[in-house]
This record gives structure tokens, C-alpha cells and sequence, in this order.
């Protein structure tokens, strides 16, 4: 009965053999063991150990300093190894909140695949470097902030009065300023002005100081400072919050007017999804069949915004034909919408501000308001516009529209909305805007428009005489093929809409019936034409009381 | 009954075993071998590589409104931090003898396990602890105080 | 009195010296086992030895005879018990945590993710052993008078042993946990497609009532994570050890392992290799502990070739044992233990699927989910446990397909056993079921006619047929088990590779696609 012998010896080895290659590699053979014993400190090599960085109240536990060796709590190393490098100095102390808050990725690894995230089952990857600013937006919420142009104008603003000089922002100025061959000095540090708040009358001060000193940085770099300038300064100052880059991509989307259609926070439109988490999504659960390049979030987003329909099968999204710096932009800001559950004492103020007392993300001055939410729709500069396959947009700023639309009507039509058109009710939903911010967007409007101002009118607002009968036959053979039968809308706007009837007078009527809107394909009924019927005032009055009785129904 | 040609055997004849079994040995040897190192492997288990616990170097911020020679205890550490004339110092409130958390007192520090009691800069006063109070590393940024709870330094030294 | 130079402190000082060798003979009575008498000793002086007889008939320790299965099972246990308790050092029972655990378990604990590895692939020869086993000891009708007992033992060590793994399953609380449990709770609770169809829900919930006492509560949470652990780490793991001790004491007062007749006139040949060789008869006609009148089961069997237990059956055991330990750790260094995402209660996972040996059930389930999950397994189990007392034949004990019928009748009900399954599978794949064809058709007739019952009927008929052919009930024993063995592999298949998101077939889980 050898055999039996045989097998115990030859089994008792090999279970020996596959033990010690496994001690091997569990003791040695760790990628982390190769970089700790490469890394040193002025004072000589490192203990070759496990390291972390702990946060009970965060729910952190990440051990990424175990190979970022120079990043763990107590650690300088000295050294040109590149992964075990001191991380540059950043707001928050990385050795106190740990990595992960805002890189992402598997804090528990000690594994490169599987701490930077790209393995299966872990739904939080790393974000990529370029888009890393995105992580603040775990925490904070910008608040305020302006569009694009008015950003840049207002970044310019600051530059071009030379703040630069004495203050400090976002590691740039004070006394490295850029560029300047004049010797600035030490002001107060501005990165973070947007959160921390400051003193409303820091101009008189300023006024007050630099009247009193007679050389220096007060004199040579600080002067008197416009009406239109301050308003700029006050509007980059708001937006400081250490993460220059996302603010910039908030802004990118707070000028595309996103908003009209998709909801972020408590506040948007809903024809597109809510956006609130979609910077959270786990990649796994995506779908990549149709999306070249690889296979991460980022990437995702970025070929959806190129191509959106192609990404979300049977999605609405238009091709909106952005640049690849709006993409990214976007992309960016897209990825910033992310959440992790807080203790208190980690809550930042700005966030304390949007989530509990329904503070606005964007500047709620008619320009931004404008941008981020209505011109998708209604274009850049109000002109409408046309999506294939989807209901074309009107134009609001037309000059014949805004000589008949008073004030009134129009902030009435941004209150009540078109009840079952994309045109939602935006004063009267939740959060909705106040009656201030729709009077500041009329006012842009206009602007948007050359200044039309609405013609008085004295009528009341119902006048139009006719005959019903008669109304509804001329509607049917001239309005219908644009405005749809019984006025459901078409191309053209929904005529037989209760909230429009409801707010819309006569005169308005009767006034784009006859003349028309240049610039568009609502030809003037009253005006001679070769090749359309002209309608006489009484036939126009008669549509427009077949209009009425549509209300009615 | 089969036996064997010219023998008789019964069970209870104690008869010798065959010559020596080499490969039996081999084989109990190698499966010892085996057992060993799979028992050591199983003994490494139970020691954790890295304790769960949050950093032992962190910042403090003292109350502006700190009278001098009172201790400050930040939330959730083992330290007091003093402030005087002379700079920031910090002292372990760990008791020397059995890890108990002292508490100040008017006299310095007192331990409610075994009564020991100890004077304002950790110096032994009474009872059955067996060493001061050590001091802890305090560095200065700014008016950043960071405290490294694993580095002692001399009694007496303020920064 | 006590001699003139004897020195108090000398003899201490020799008592001192001699301690190892005192603690050694005082633990080891018998001295080295070289003679016969030695190596007896050695065996009844050892209280982990003494459930061994003192000598192992020839035929046992033929490979043939039972394939080391029941050590492997045994040494698999052993296996999943170390490790099992190494990794309780670490793990903590609590939703969310019990995921973060076994990640610092995968990360960050010396030999932590080996153990773990370790204790998963041992489950899993644990319980293809187990059934092997119970293979064998069918197929060799070794349930036979006298060990009835001993295969109703080892049925509920099967049982145990399911019944440790789907437990373990849930402890690390990913995805593929959480779901799994939730089908499986579910399954639990589908006594009420009965109830439900026959109105008495409301007075009698058994399904409700089963699942509920799984969970703690309506869903799986913390109260069932703490549930499913302390049966898999104390409950359930108590009681297989109580059933082994007893199942290992049977096989010796069963009067060993079974053999056939003519047992030593073919282990004569290799019985010239050993020395010595008994060849008495065994003769012992009480029982142990008093003189009580009664003879033990080997008694009147004739003359035996037995050779000492020590080292003979030792080496064969430990062979195994070392064999089986080669095998987790080998498969433990190739692949690691599975770990998905945290548990999300709200994505389900698409394909949700239970353990792999309960995927032939599930596919069962996936058209009623009373037959699959308690009719057919009850009919099985009660069927496995009454073998024994319907089969009271004498022919074939101890042979490999021993009994009328043969290797004939197993390879027949093999190709049956196969082919029903694989056809009943097909049709209902190509062409659905009562469902789809008359939408309006009550639950009840859906419970009761659906491919699982209707694989179970045919396996019947194939079995009656044989009991008639052959007339023995061994011989439609041997048709149904080969034919449920067959259809348990064939279903376990189906359920494992071709099932995909909402339980489509797919001929590759490369086709199953984006989510």
C-alpha cells in the first residue's frame, strides 16, 4: 500500500511548495513593498509598512498613502520616486480628510487597479486629473455665479485694475504677482472670498487708505474704480471658492441655458433629466456599446455631449455642436454633480445655503437668468430656434413682438408658462423666480431686443368683434397649417392655449395678425400679397373671436 | 484462513514491524513540513498590519480667550495644550501607570483610576504611576498648532 | 521510611529532568506503535482516533471502494473550519460593514485574502464532495441493512451542508449576496403559491411565516445578516460536527464499510503485501460497556482480511486530507473569492442568481416557484431518505452499480436522464410554456404542469418501467437517482452558463450585453 504513502508525500509538497509562494508574494512581492523600500527621507530610509489615512466622522479609511508614500500623516520623503511625492498644498489638509472625499477611487485597496477604481464592482473610479476641480462639488455648491462672458469680464476686470498686486488668489499674486514690474505686497488672500464673505465697504476703504499713504503699492496700484467695474469685482469676489476651474464650467453651464430643461438641485426645467447625481454614476451600470474610446464616466459624458441620441438610445437631447473646451467644460461640471453624506461639522456654508435655505447656484440678474435658462430655447440672442424633430422655439425679441408685448404680458407669460408646451410655468413652480428676477429678465430681454418698448394701449383687453363661424373657417384655411388645428400648435406657437388667451389682448392679436414678424414666417395678413389671401380687420377680429371661444371650451 | 507458508500467526503475537519505512517517514515528514508553515501563515492572521485609527499627528486651533497655564483639551484627543508667555506646549493626559485619561486639576492632573496625581508640567506628585507625563511634539505654521501624538520631546519645551 | 542517602532535592532535580518524557509517556500510554498490540493502543488510547476500528479490512482501503470521497468531505469541513474561524478575527456581521470587512479582509489582513480564498474554494469542494459521496454510497448500495441509519445521517449532513453554504453566501452583503438571499428568502416563502391559489393565505401563511423567521424581517437587512451568521458560524457548523461524530461512529458499528461477498477472496493478491494479515473471524458476541447479550454486525461474516488501522487507514486518510488541502489552496491561488458591489437594495442585479448548486433549482423556479423551490427538493429529499427502507434487497452490496440492472441500466438511465431534461428544457425554452400560450391559466395547473414536474413524472415512469423489467425496487432505485442526478447536472448547466438578464437564455454570457 505504497501508494497511499506516495500520495500524502507528494500532496504534503505541493501544498508546501504553494504556501511558501504565497508567503513570498504576501511579504515581498507587493507593488507597495517596492516603493516604500525606494523611498527615503533626509534621515534615511522609511519603516516598510502599511499606511492610511483615517476619518471616522468622513467614513474614510484609505490607504493610498501605502505607495503615496509622501502624502501619509509625518511623512517628507526626499526622494525623485514620483508616486511617493509630497502632495502640493491644497485647502484642505489631505492627511485629515483623507484621498478619496475628492479623487474618488477604492480607499480600502492597496492595489493600483483596484485603489484607482478601474475594476470591476467599484462604482466610484478616480476622476481624471483634468477634470479634478469636479470633486470640490462633493462638498460645495457654488453659488452665484454668473455666465461665461460676464466671468471672463469680470476675471479681466480684476486683472486689469491690478489686484493682482497686494492680493493673493489661487496661489497666483501679493507679492508674486504676474507679469508686474512693480513690487507688490502682502494683502489678504482672496482664493476663498466667495465663501468666507468680506467687509461690503472695502471700497471706501480702500479709498480712505490709499488717499492716506503717499508711495507704494496703495498709490502706484489702487485708484478710483467705476460704477460698472465695481459691480464686476463684486460678482468675481462672490465667486471665489478656491476651485477656479469648476466655477468656470458652472458658468459654462449657467450660459448654454441648460437649466430650461434639466434640473439641478431644487431648480430646472423638466423635459430632460435631473442632473443632481449624474456625476455619481457607477460605470458598470452604463451602457458603452455605442460609445468609442474607453470606458470610464468621463468619457461618457463627453462623447453624450457629442452626440446625445447616439449615447441614450431614443434621447431628446439636441446636437448642440459645442466646442471641445465647452465639452469639457460641461463634462467637467457634469461630473461635479456628486454627493456624500456629511456630519455636520464637515458641511460647508455654501452648500449649508443652496440645500437648506434654497439659495440660487446662478447670479439671479436678468442677463444670467437669460442665459442659463432660456436661451436653449430661445436662443443667444432671443432670435428662437428650431430642433429637428422638435416643436421650433419663437423668437422674443423680435421687434414687432416686443412693440405689442407690454411688460406685463411678458412677465405673465414667464410666470404661468404654456400649460402642455415645453414653455413651463417659471414663476409659479416650486422655486420658481421671484417676481424681481422675471422683471430683471423682461428688462434683458428688451435689451436683447435694441430697447423695444411696448407701445401704450388704452383698449381693454378684450375688443375684437366677429363671427365665430366665420373665424373658425378663416383659421382653418390660414393659420392652421403652422398653429394647428383648433390652435394645439404646430411650428408655430399654440394659439388656442388657455394661458396664453388668458393674458394675451386684442391689440396684440390683431396688431402680429396683421403686420406680421418681420424676420420670421408670420407674414403680416394684412398686408397686399400676391400669393396669400389678405385678410380684411374684420375677418382678423373674427379669427381672434374664434380664438376667445377656443378659451371658453 | 489464508496464512502465510510456514508461519502461524495470531493477533496476539507482538510481532516486530518490518525494517524501517522510509517512505512512510517521507511522507509524515513532508506533511509536518507543510503543517508548520501553514500554522505559521495562520499566525500572522491575528495581528493587524495597521491599526484603525485616525492619524496621530493633527492641528489644533486654541481659543484666543485660553487663560495661560489652563489646559485646553481638543474634542476627542488625549492631550492638553497650555499656552504661556513663552510659547505652546502639549502634554499626554494618558496616565503612566494604566492608561487611564487624567483629568485637570487645580494642582496639575489627577488619574480617577488608582490616584495618581501629577503636577502641571506631568512630573509625578503621587500615587502609583511610574513616569511623568510625557510632553508631545508641537510645531508652529502660522497660528496653526499641530500636535504629533507619537513624538515625545523634553519636558519643558515650548515653542 | 525512606532509604539513608536518598537526597529529596535529588530526586527533585530528576523529576525536573525528566518532565518531557514523563508528559509524553503519560500522554502516549501504549510507547512507539511497532507491534500489533502498539499500534491497537494507539488507536483506542486516542480520543480522536478511537472512532477508527482498530483494523481496516482490505477492501476498504482500495481506491475503488469509495474514492476517498468521505474524507474529502471531511477534510474539506476541516479546511472551511480553520480558515472559517481566521477570518472571524476580522469580519463584522453589520450591513455595509460586513462589506467594508472583507474588503480590509481582501486588503489588508496578513493572509487574509488567501484565507478567504482558502475557505470559499473548500466550501465548494465541500459540497461537490458531499454529493459525490452520496453518489457512491448509492451507487455501491451501501445504505443497505445495516447502515439505513448511517444514510439518513448522511442525508441530513447534505442537507447541513447546503444549508453552510447558502449561509456564507450572504456574509460579505455585496450584490451577489443580496440577491441571491432575496431569491432565496423568496423561495422560502412559496408555500403561498399554493395557499394563495387555494384562498387560505390569510389563515395559514407557512410561506410567509418561513420567510420571516430567515429574515428577522420583511427584507433582507441587518437582522437577517445576523441571523445568516450565526447559523453559519454556530448553529449550523455544531450541528454538522454532532452528525459526522455520529456518522463516523456508525460506520464502525455498522461493522465497517460495506463490501461485497466475495470481498477477501479478491483482496487475497494484495493481503500477500502486508504483514500481518488476520484472517480470523471476528467473533465478538456482547457488546462493549457491560456483558450485554448481542452480536455486533460483523459478527458471522466469516474470516476477513483485515489489516492494522495504524498506520495503514492513516496514511490513506492523511493522503486524502493533504490531497484535498492541495486542491483548495491551489484553486485559491488561481482565483479569487468573488466580491461585487456594496449591496444596493434598489438595483436589483440582472441576472440575480442563487449559489451555482441551487441554479438547477432556480430554473425550476423560473417556472413555478412552489415546484422548484420546496415541491421537487421535498420529493427528493423524502425519495433519498426512504431509499433504504424500500430497497431491502441483498444483491449487489458493495459492487459499483451493484444490483439487477447493473452499469446497463445506469447508462440507459443516463441517456434518458439527460435527454428528457435537455429536450423538456429546450421546448420550454424555444416555445415557453402554459403562460404564454393561454394567459388566462390559473397558477394552480402551472404549479402543478411545468417542466420541472413533468421532467419529475417522466423520470417516474422510467423507473417504474425498470422496477417492472427487472423486478427490484434496486433497479428502479438505481433508474430515478441516475435520472435526477442527470437532470440536476443538465438544469445546474442551463441555470449557470446559459441564463442571462431576466433569465433569457443566451447561448454565451458574452451576449448578454449593456446593462
Amino acid at each position: 500500500m505504497n501508494k497511499n504513502k506516495y500520495l500524502l508525500m507528494v500532496s504534503s509538497i505541493g501544498v508546501f511548495i504553494l504556501l511558501a509562494a504565497a508567503a513570498v508574494s504576501e511579504n515581498f512581492l507587493k507593488d507597495w513593498h517596492g516603493i516604500q523600500n525606494s523611498a527615503k527621507t533626509n534621515e534615511g530610509p522609511i519603516d516598510v509598512r502599511l499606511r492610511q489615512i483615517v476619518n471616522p466622522n468622513l467614513k474614510v479609511t484609505d490607504r493610498c498613502v501605502t505607495c503615496h508614500v509622501g502624502m501619509a500623516s509625518g511623512e517628507q520623503i526626499s526622494t525623485d520616486l514620483k508616486v511617493g511625492a509630497v502632495h502640493k498644498p491644497v485647502v484642505h489638509n489631505p492627511t485629515e480628510i483623507g484621498c478619496t472625499v475628492c479623487h474618488g477611487g477604492q480607499g480600502q485597496a492597496t492595489e493600483k487597479d483596484d485603489a484607482h477604481g478601474n475594476v470591476h464592482f467599484w462604482t466610484e473610479p478616480m476622476l481624471p486629473a483634468k477634470y479634478a476641480y469636479a470633486s470640490c462639488g462633493t462638498c460645495h455648491t457654488p453659488l452665484n455665479v454668473p455666465n461665461l462672458p460676464t466671468l471672463e469680464n469680470a476675471r479681466k476686470t480684476f486683472e486689469r485694475l491690478d489686484c493682482y498686486a497686494c492680493h493673493r488668489l489661487d496661489g497666483k499674486g501679493g507679492t508674486l504677482r504676474p507679469g508686474g514690474n512693480v513690487t507688490g505686497m502682502e494683502g489678504p488672500d482672496l482664493s476663498h472670498i466667495g465663501l468666507k464673505g468680506y467687509n461690503a465697504e472695502w471700497y471706501s476703504a480702500h479709498l480712505q487708505r490709499s488717499q492716506q499713504e503717499t508711495n507704494g503699492a496703495w498709490k502706484t496700484s489702487f485708484s478710483e474704480i467705476s460704477e460698472p467695474d465695481r459691480a464686476a469685482l463684486k460678482i468675481f469676489l462672490d465667486t471665489q471658492m478656491g476651485a477656479p476651474k469648476l466655477v468656470e464650467a458652472k458658468a459654462q453651464f449657467n450660459t448654454l441655458g441648460c437649466a430650461g430643461c434639466h434640473a439641478v438641485g431644487n431648480f430646472g426645467g423638466d423635459a430632460g433629466i435631473n442632473l443632481s447625481l449624474s456625476g455619481f454614476k457607477d460605470p458598470n451600470q452604463l451602457n458603452f456599446t455605442r460609445v468609442p474610446g474607453e470606458h470610464t464616466l468621463s468619457n461618457w459624458i463627453v462623447q453624450h455631449f457629442r452626440s446625445p441620441a447616439s449615447t441614450v438610445a431614443g434621447s431628446q437631447m439636441p446636437v448642440l455642436g459645442l466646442t471641445d473646451n465647452q465639452i469639457d467644460l460641461l463634462t467637467l461640471y457634469t461630473l461635479s454633480l456628486r454627493r456624500r453624506t456629511l456630519p455636520d461639522l464637515y458641511l460647508p456654508k455654501d452648500r449649508v445655503r443652496a440645500m437648506r435655505f434654497g439659495a440660487r447656484e446662478f447670479a439671479n440678474n436678468g442677463e444670467t437668468i437669460y442665459t442659463a435658462v432660456c436661451s436653449s430655447c430661445h436662443g443667444a440672442n432671443g432670435q428662437g430656434t428650431r430642433f429637428p424633430g422638435l416643436v421650433a422655439n419663437p423668437s422674443i425679441t423680435n421687434p414687432d413682438f416686443l412693440s405689442l408685448a407690454s411688460d406685463e404680458f411678458l412677465i405673465q407669460t414667464i410666470r404661468s408658462g404654456r400649460p402642455g408646451r415645453p414653455m413651463l410655468p417659471w414663476g409659479e413652480r416650486e422655486n420658481g423666480f421671484t417676481l424681481d428676477e422675471i422683471r430683471g429678465l423682461v428688462a434683458y430681454i428688451r435689451q436683447l431686443g435694441g430697447n423695444v418698448q411696448a407701445t401704450p394701449d388704452t383698449q381693454p383687453q378684450i375688443w375684437a368683434k366677429g363671427d365665430t363661424a366665420l373665424g373658425a373657417n378663416l383659421f382653418t384655411e390660414n393659420c392652421a397649417g403652422c398653429h394647428g388645428k383648433n390652435g394645439v400648435g404646430g411650428d408655430g406657437p399654440a394659439l388656442g392655449n388657455k394661458a396664453f388667451l388668458t393674458n394675451v389682448t386684442d391689440t396684440f392679436l390683431v396688431g402680429t395678425i396683421g403686420r406680421g414678424r418681420q424676420g420670421t414666417v408670420m407674414q403680416g395678413f394684412a398686408n397686399p400679397s400676391p400669393i396669400r389671401k389678405v385678410l380684411t380687420q374684420a375677418e382678423i377680429e373674427s379669427i381672434i373671436v374664434y380664438l376667445r371661444s377656443l378659451n371658453a371650451k | 484462513m489464508t496464512t502465510h507458508p510456514g508461519e502461524k500467526k495470531s493477533r496476539f503475537d507482538p510481532d516486530p514491524m518490518p525494517r524501517r519505512d522510509f517512505l512512510g517517514l517521507a511522507a509524515l515528514g513532508s506533511m509536518m513540513a507543510a503543517f508548520l508553515l501553514s500554522i505559521f501563515g495562520m499566525l500572522k492572521l491575528p495581528k493587524a498590519a495597521v491599526s484603525a485609527s485616525p492619524a496621530k499627528k493633527f492641528n489644533v486651533s486654541i481659543p484666543d480667550t485660553l487663560p495661560e497655564g489652563e489646559a485646553f483639551i481638543p474634542p476627542g484627543r488625549n492631550v492638553a495644550v497650555f499656552r504661556d508667555a513663552e510659547g505652546v506646549f502639549a502634554i499626554s493626559t494618558v496616565c503612566t501607570h494604566l492608561g487611564c485619561i487624567v483629568k485637570a486639576s487645580p494642582a496639575g492632573f489627577d488619574c480617577p483610576c488608582h490616584g495618581s496625581g501629577f503636577t502641571k508640567d506631568g512630573t509625578v506628585r503621587k500615587g502609583p504611576a511610574p513616569k511623568p507625563l510625557p510632553w508631545l511634539k508641537v510645531s508652529l505654521s502660522g497660528s496653526t498648532v499641530t500636535v504629533d501624538e507619537e513624538k515625545t520631546v523634553k519636558a519643558g519645551t515650548k515653542v | 521510611m525512606q532509604a539513608e542517602n536518598y537526597s529529596a532535592l535529588h530526586e527533585f532535580w530528576t523529576n525536573l529532568r525528566a518532565i518531557p518524557s514523563h508528559v509524553y509517556r503519560a500522554m502516549f500510554r501504549g510507547g512507539p506503535p511497532k507491534t500489533d498490540r502498539t499500534r491497537s493502543s494507539f488507536i483506542f488510547g486516542n480520543v480522536f482516533l478511537h472512532l477508527h476500528s482498530v483494523r481496516t479490512h482490505l477492501w476498504s482501503l482500495r481506491w475503488s471502494t469509495t474514492m476517498g470521497l468521505g474524507i474529502v468531505t471531511t477534510a474539506a469541513f476541516l479546511i472551511t473550519l480553520v480558515t472559517g474561524i481566521l477570518l472571524m478575527f476580522y469580519y463584522k456581521p453589520y450591513p455595509d460593514i460586513a462589506y467594508q470587512s472583507i474588503k480590509d479582509i481582501h486588503f489588508i489582513v496578513p493572509t487574509g485574502r488567501f484565507m478567504r480564498n482558502i475557505h470559499r474554494w473548500a466550501a465548494n469542494v465541500m459540497v461537490v464532495a458531499v454529493i459525490l459521496h452520496m453518489a457512491r454510497a448509492f451507487y455501491t448500495a451501501s445504505y443497505r441493512k445495516p447502515r439505513e441509519f448511517n444514510w439518513f445521517i448522511g442525508w441530513g449532513l447534505l442537507v447541513t451542508t447546503l444549508g453552510l453554504s447558502f449561509t456564507g453566501y450572504l456574509l460579505p452583503w455585496d450584490q451577489l449576496a443580496y440577491w441571491a438571499i432575496t431569491i432565496g428568502a423568496n423561495i422560502a416563502q412559496s408555500p403561498r403559491e399554493i395557499t394563495d391559489a387555494m384562498g387560505i393565505t390569510q389563515w395559514m401563511d407557512i410561506g410567509g411565516l418561513q420567510r420571516e423567521i430567515l429574515l428577522g424581517s420583511d427584507k433582507v437587512g441587518e437582522e437577517a445578516l445576523i441571523r445568516f451568521y450565526l447559523l453559519h458560524v454556530m448553529i449550523l457548523p455544531l450541528t454538522l460536527a454532532m452528525l459526522m461524530a455520529v456518522h463516523f461512529w456508525r460506520i464502525r458499528k455498522d461493522g465497517g464499510l460495506a463490501k461485497p461477498k466475495d470481498a477477501d477472496e479478491r483482496v487475497a493478491e494484495e493481503a500477500k503485501e502486508f504483514y500481518p494479515v488476520f484472517t480470523d473471524s471476528p467473533a465478538k458476541t456482547y457488546h462493549l460497556a457491560a456483558v450485554v447479550k448481542g452480536k455486533t454486525s460483523a459478527v458471522d461474516s466469516g474470516p476477513e482480511h483485515t489489516v492494522p488501522s495504524m498506520p495503514h487507514l492513516f496514511y490513506a486518510e492523511l493522503g486524502v486530507l493533504m490531497l484535498t488541502t492541495l486542491i483548495c489552496i491551489g484553486l485559491a491561488f488561481i482565483s479569487d473569492a468573488p466580491l461585487k458591489e456594496l449591496a444596493n437594495p434598489l438595483v436589483p442585479e440582472n441576472p440575480a442568481k442563487a449559489p451555482w448548486y441551487f441554479l438547477g433549482l432556480q430554473e425550476i423556479v423560473s417556472f413555478s416557484a412552489f415546484m422548484g423551490g420546496i415541491g421537487i427538493p421535498m420529493l427528493c429529499v423524502i425519495g433519498l431518505g426512504l431509499i433504504p427502507f424500500l430497497d431491502r434487497e441483498k444483491e449487489g452490496t458493495g459492487e459499483w452499480f451493484g444490483g439487477p440492472g447493473g452499469w446497463k441500466l445506469v447508462k440507459w438511465s443516463m441517456v434518458v436522464g439527460f435527454a428528457s431534461s435537455i429536450l423538456v428544457e429546450a421546448f420550454a425554452i424555444k416555445f415557453g410554456w402554459l403562460r404564454e400560450w393561454f394567459p388566462d391559466i390559473p397558477q394552480l395547473i402551472i404549479t402543478f404542469v411545468n417542466p420541472g414536474t413533468v421532467l419529475t413524472a417522466i423520470y417516474a415512469a422510467f423507473s417504474i418501467w425498470a422496477v417492472r423489467k427487472y423486478n427490484s425496487t434496486r433497479a428502479g432505485a438505481l433508474a430515478l437517482f441516475t435520472c435526477f442526478l442527470c437532470g440536476f447536472i443538465v438544469l445546474t448547466v442551463i441555470g449557470t452558463y446559459f441564463r442571462g438578464p431576466n433569465w433569457d437564455f443566451f447561448w454565451s454570457p458574452s451576449d448578454w450585453g449593456g446593462h
